[in-house]
């Protein structure tokens, strides 16, 4: 995780921390934007407006080996979950305020295993299990994306990133968000 | 040996996911005797119904958290003996610390694999069939 500092929209000065591979990081401080770069993987952003607090994980695999012999990672995702609501309720949060966006889940190869889509399967089935909020987001297709998340605010914003010969390109696309009431949610 | 069919388990997690999981782990080892509760609360009441052979306890619960039960089951004494083993996470060494002051038998961290949770279920009561 890296945590330049950057002028915000508002002139003020915003730290901005890169969650990478199977990490997470829970904040309610003020002027902290969370960034993450997603493949095949899911970022949940999760947040509680009430507390003011909110964080994103990075999970790359649902679940790992579930053989009686399997490797390390039984829970990947379930893990990064965890770590994540509970880091929110350290913090004050609580999980029936708290308000989600699903991130990634992309099928990068057509050639191999369609990770990206049991990723996301795994993030919304999880929120639904669990009783939070799926407030929207941005799951599947078949390019990476770049994350920008306020977790005081539960503000997202995308950037998909595309071929452009040889360089990838950065676009803005809007967040699809379910036909619910959105409350703060800002929309790109 | 004792067979884990015969052993009977409480898993005490707020979230259903992970008390899936950890269900899903113990039937591969061979426990079909598994009952979950949503925390801690709800545990000790499913074990004062009818007590357990083994718990399995997260620490971070709503209620009564996984100390607060460790603790209650310790302090009662039909439950006292009870084998117990928190799920923790990598960074909860002083609530570890704490745990073993209270009486925990074992402890597993998080996430761990069905062979890692066998071999501390197995630290604890003996190599299982």
């Amino acid at each position: 995780m890296s945590s330049p500092r950057h002028a915000g929209a508002s002139g003020a000065a915003e730290r901005r921390i890169h969650v990478v591979q199977g990490e997470y990081h829970v904040t309610g401080e003020d002027g902290v934007m969370l960034t993450t770069i997603l493949g095949s993987c899911v970022a949940a952003c999760l947040h509680d407006p009430v507390a003011q607090v909110g964080g994103i994980n990075h999970f790359l695999l649902p679940d790992g080996d579930a053989g009686a012999n399997g490797s390390r990672g039984l829970q990947y995702g379930v893990h990064a979950m965890e770590l994540l609501v509970n880091g929110i309720l350290q913090r004050g949060g609580r999980k029936e305020r708290m308000e989600a966006k699903l991130f990634g889940g992309a099928r990068l190869a057509m050639n191999l295993p369609d990770i990206g889509r049991r990723n996301a399967e795994f993030a919304s089935d999880f929120l639904r299990r669990e009783g939070i909020s799926h407030r929207g987001g941005s799951l599947g297709g078949g390019g990476a994306r770049r994350i920008q998340y306020w977790p005081r605010t539960g503000r997202a914003r995308q950037a998909t990133m595309v071929e452009a010969g040889r360089e990838l390109a950065l676009k803005e696309i809007r967040v699809v968000a379910p036909p619910v009431d959105m409350g703060a949610v800002e929309l790109f | 040996m004792p067979a884990a069919r015969m052993i009977s388990v409480v898993v005490a997690d707020d979230q259903s996911s992970m008390r899936s999981l950890i269900r899903h782990g113990l039937s591969q080892i061979g426990f079909t005797d598994i009952r979950e509760a949503p925390d801690g609360d709800s545990a000790l009441k499913a074990l004062v119904t009818r007590p357990a052979h083994l718990v399995l306890s997260d620490l971070n619960m709503p209620i009564l958290d996984g100390l607060g039960l460790l603790k209650t089951v310790r302090e009662t004494e039909s439950l006292k003996k009870m084998a117990f083993i928190m799920l923790t996470g990598s960074g909860d060494r002083e609530t570890v610390q704490r745990a073993i002051q209270l009486g925990v038998n074992n402890y597993v961290v998080k996430p761990f694999t069905v062979a890692n949770l066998k071999e501390r279920i197995e630290a604890v009561l003996g190599r299982l069939q």
